[in-house]
């Protein structure tokens, strides 16, 4: 019953917006993401709750959504995310822009409580598409080429899984003589070692160009930068998301046994990403590109949590897309303000915004703080669960990724000094209004309390992780 | 008798039709709506034969059986829609609902054809009125699109009548579902040769690479209403037949066309769409289009088992309705007399997302449709057909399928982006005029193709029905 109300709120909300007046449209989308937030509140005070139906029975596909520990909160980051992105949108974009946005909350949490190939895929390629008609219909210059290459190089990726999953299935039947689409029970396949990398291959790289990981992200650049802030804010907050919890939801239980075997290679691959994602950020003169390669370095290391198949760091990467989430996104939209009121979004000609802008100074260096990892705040608590498995497995790649973190201080506090302090060069800008620090306030202290008391989360996720990797355990996969 | 009474109300309401625009020539429009209603108690009865004993009439000739009732129901869909969309439009003359019903006739004479006489009946019936069609509108495009069907179409009719005859004297029968029994004792020399000719002589009709080049002229060419016919209907009609032919008289040669038939349809479903790419003509653009999903259709033939053909006989629906979605807006911005002298163009759709936010949204339809996006019926039918490759474990034809699909992608989009330009409003979206016939069109193709997207449980299990009997039969 839930789970209608979890993914009918934000679709009618969609097609009700899509009737309200322009200027009518924010209110309305906010009033419908509000009650989406209230719905994922009413889903914490319960079991987790489930929807299993029959959808295409020829086909053993079946409607079947779980909020279990590792969707659990990405379901809440997505509700919030979309209410604080409607909030903080201009009240111009229009009618269809609030309607894509809450298509866009529908699809994504239809996408992180999926627990059916099928439905998961569905999903999957469904939240490509409000993003390409926002950045289409609602960005700069360069927008229409960044909607275009966006959808190509997803759909590139996600086409391909598409075989992955078909064949998932095919295999399946060939040894058990049904037809399903249920990742639970697609797990001990006896996958050809002919055919097994070729699987593993479709399915990692969908998920690595969704992320997006090195060197799969041609599109970020100029998705991020092109799209309205509130749009980036989602992108990196949430969508991205929804390329390492493939490897969590689909990857671990299906192909354990290949993740295991291919470990060493694919945590290679990802030190190196984390490494160019922090390198890029540090010469990047554009701020939103530091946050998009930052953003980057993260996922980065999020995977490298994953791929580290340790419980500390399977944890600790669970905790960090939540926690990543919220703060990545915030700053987004922080930098969306700066960008509003200087009219550029170069931080070389920018210098001393804190003089005029105090409210604004301080909100932003908040979330560089929690960005780069400071002890207290969330980014901490999700790198030392990651750095804790990655010494318990392979102390280099814990030395690699304690490197990046020094960068990733660097990086961020090179960006707050270029842009907030200094002697002021720039007539004074306005500082934030009472509606911007409406929903920064909350969302400051929601990062503040999963900061100091990460077992929020954690206390939730473990016990569904465990069972998540479950075969991984069978196989030795998870130390 | 009773099993032919779909195809003789068609047959009677084209000459009650006639007798119309003779005898009463003052009541315009007369003659649509007696053919209209005539197509629609046509499905009607085709409908409630649903499960009916399969069995063959007519000296062996023609099968009654599920197959042939779900390829009546489609093709009197693309008829109906056709005249829905030339509504009102005079300078057809009044002729022309009579010629697009008797175009629909050979195709549902196809459906059920099992042996070679009615079906070469269907396909010159299906095509004559198509060339008459093609050139209703008196312009010098119209005739060169006529000239140019006629020409290539007389020219593939003579291939099919020379392979039918080379058949024929192979295994001195016309009868071709009672090849299987006689191809031990049959002339090989004749019979792989006729086979031949006759695909050929098909897949001109299906517009496979390399036979494809009469189609974007053609297309471009015809008055919309007729390519819609043409995109959908003929498509529909070579479709089936070329699966009836192949899995009924043939299985025992799979082994032989099912891998060439799939390298063909792999380099049509990739020449299609990387040809579709640079136009900018919207009539064009789906011509190339249609030879990509003609593609698509013969990589269901191709796989030679059953899932191949429930997903062919899937694939046809969502694509006619993704085709009569895009075809109607075609239709809408050409608006009244006049307004199809010049194609629609990319340009043309400028502005069309904040003017015209409803039309906008069919035109997005469709086209996620064409490019097999979820929750639309392009992408089960996409899903349907990679399923089928893999399990008949032809990997390639899967990534041949998605190296088409991912090539096609670009020329679906453009004219998405096109609609959201800000830079002003194109002529024709400001006076774009809705009507009630075309709303109808657009309500129904919109509805179907979303909702077979969502749920296609319903379709699934009626192809799998009209599928499964035809494929006990071909063992």
């Amino acid at each position: 019953m839930l789970w209608i109300g979890l993914l009918g709120i934000p679709l009618v909300g969609a097609l009700v917006v899509l009737l309200l007046s322009d200027r009518a449209a924010k209110l309305g989308a906010a009033v419908v993401a509000a009650l989406e937030v209230a719905a994922f509140a009413a889903l914490l005070g319960g079991v987790a709750p489930t929807l299993n139906l029959a959808w295409i029975p020829a086909w053993g596909v079946r409607l079947h959504f779980t909020a279990d520990g590792l969707a659990l909160f990405l379901l809440g980051l997505t509700a919030v995310m979309t209410l604080v992105a409607i909030c903080a949108s201009n009240v111009q974009y229009g009618r269809a822009y609030f309607g894509w946005i809450l298509f866009m909350e529908f699809a994504s949490m239809g996408l992180f409580g999926a627990v059916d190939l099928f439905l998961f895929y569905i999903f999957w390629e469904v939240v490509l598409i409000p993003i390409f008609f926002l950045l289409t219909g609602w960005s700069g210059a360069k927008g229409r080429a960044a909607g275009l290459k966006w959808l190509i190089m997803n759909l590139f990726g996600s086409l391909f899984m598409l075989i992955g999953v078909v064949a998932v299935a095919v295999i399946h039947n060939q040894t058990t003589g049904s037809l399903s689409f249920e990742i639970s029970q697609l797990t001990n396949l006896p996958v050809s070692s002919l055919a097994a990398p070729w699987l593993f291959g479709v399915f990692a790289l969908a998920f690595a160009i969704k992320a997006p990981l090195w060197p799969f992200h041609g599109w970020m650049p100029d998705a991020y930068g092109e799209a309205p802030a509130p749009v980036t804010a989602l992108l990196a907050g949430v969508l991205s998301k929804a390329g390492v919890f493939g490897f969590l939801r689909v990857l671990l239980p299906i192909l354990g046994a290949e993740l295991h075997a291919y470990q060493t290679g694919l945590m290679i691959w990802v030190a190196v990403s984390l490494v160019y994602g922090a390198l890029m950020a540090l010469r990047q003169t554009d701020m939103k590109m530091v946050s998009a390669y930052a953003s980057l370095s993260h996922l980065s290391m999020i995977a490298l949590g994953i791929f580290s198949l340790t419980a500390a760091g399977i944890l600790g990467a669970t905790f960090l897309m939540v926690a990543h989430g919220l703060m990545v996104g915030s700053l987004f939209l922080i930098l969306g303000v700066v960008e509003e009121r200087t009219g550029s979004r170069e931080f070389t000609g920018l210098m001393g915004l804190n003089q005029g802008a105090p409210r604004l100074a301080t909100y932003f260096l908040f979330f560089a703080l929690a960005t780069l990892g400071l002890p207290g705040l969330p980014g901490f608590a999700g790198e030392y669960m990651i750095m804790q498995g990655l010494v318990v497995h392979e102390v280099g790649f814990a030395v690699v990724a304690g490197i990046v973190l020094i960068v990733a201080a660097w990086y961020m506090l090179r960006l707050f000094q270029g842009i907030m302090q200094g002697r002021p060069d720039h007539p004074a800008v306005v500082d934030m209004n009472a509606g911007q620090v409406a929903w920064l306030v909350p969302l400051a202290i929601l990062v503040a309390v999963i900061g100091v008391w990460p077992a929020g989360i954690t206390g939730h996720a473990v016990p569904s992780l465990y069972h998540a990797v479950h075969f991984a355990v069978a196989q030795g996969g998870i130390r | 008798m009773r099993y032919l009474l779909p195809e003789i109300i068609v047959a009677g309401g084209a000459l009650l039709g006639l007798l119309a625009i003779v005898g009463v020539p003052k009541v315009r429009g007369l003659a649509s709506w007696i053919l209209l209603v005539a197509l629609l108690a046509a499905g009607i009865d085709a409908a409630t034969m649903w499960n009916v004993t399969p069995s063959l009439i007519v000296y062996n000739s023609m099968a009654i059986d599920k197959y042939g009732i779900a390829v009546t129901e489609l093709v009197l869909l693309a008829g109906i829609s056709t005249l829905l969309l030339a509504w009102n439009a005079e300078y057809f003359g009044e002729e022309f609902p009579v010629l697009v019903a008797l175009s629909v006739l050979g195709m549902m004479g196809l459906g059920g054809a099992t042996s070679l006489i009615p079906v070469f009946l269907g396909i010159e019936l299906l095509s004559l009125p198509l060339y008459i069609l093609a050139a209703s509108r008196h312009t010098a495009e119209g005739g060169e699109a006529a000239l140019k069907y006629l020409l290539l179409g007389a020219f593939s009719s003579g291939i099919l009548l020379f392979g039918m005859a080379l058949l024929y004297g192979a295994t001195s029968t016309l009868i071709f579902v009672a090849y299987p029994g006689i191809a031990s004792h049959a002339q090989v020399w004749l019979l792989w040769p006729g086979l031949a000719l006759v695909v050929v002589g098909i897949t001109f009709k299906l517009a496979i690479v390399p036979f494809h080049m009469w189609v974007p002229d053609v297309y471009e060419g015809s008055p919309t209403p007729v390519t819609n016919l043409m995109a959908f209907g003929t498509k529909v009609g070579a479709a089936i037949i070329l699966l009836r032919i192949l899995a009924f008289g043939f299985y025992g040669q799979a082994s032989a066309w099912g891998l060439l038939l799939g390298y063909l349809a792999v380099l049509t479903m990739i020449v299609g769409n990387l040809l579709a790419l640079p136009q900018t003509n919207l009539k064009r653009l789906l011509g190339y289009s249609g030879i990509g999903h003609a593609g698509f259709l013969l990589i269901g033939i191709a796989t030679h088992n059953i899932q191949g053909a429930q997903a062919m006989m899937f694939y046809l629906l969502p694509y006619g309705l993704a085709a009569i979605a895009v075809f109607a807006v075609i239709r809408l911005l050409e608006g009244g007399p006049g307004g199809e002298d010049r194609g629609v163009t990319l340009t043309d759709l400028k502005g069309m997302a904040y003017q015209r936010p409803w039309l906008a949204m069919v035109l997005t339809v469709g086209m996620l449709s064409f490019a097999g996006i979820p929750l639309t019926g392009g992408f089960v039918g996409k899903f349907f057909l990679v399923q089928a490759a893999l399990f008949a474990n032809r990997p390639g034809f899967a990534v041949g399928i998605v190296v088409g699909t991912l090539v096609g992608l670009a020329a679906y989009l453009r004219p998405l982006q096109a609609m959201f330009q800000r830079d002003g409003v194109s002529e024709r979206v400001r006076t774009m005029r809705w009507s009630a016939a075309g709303v109808v069109v657009v309500v129904v193709a919109v509805v179907g193709t979303i909702g077979i997207g969502v749920y296609p449980q319903p379709l699934v299990h009626i192809v799998s029905q009209s599928a499964n009997f035809y494929w006990l039969k071909g063992g």
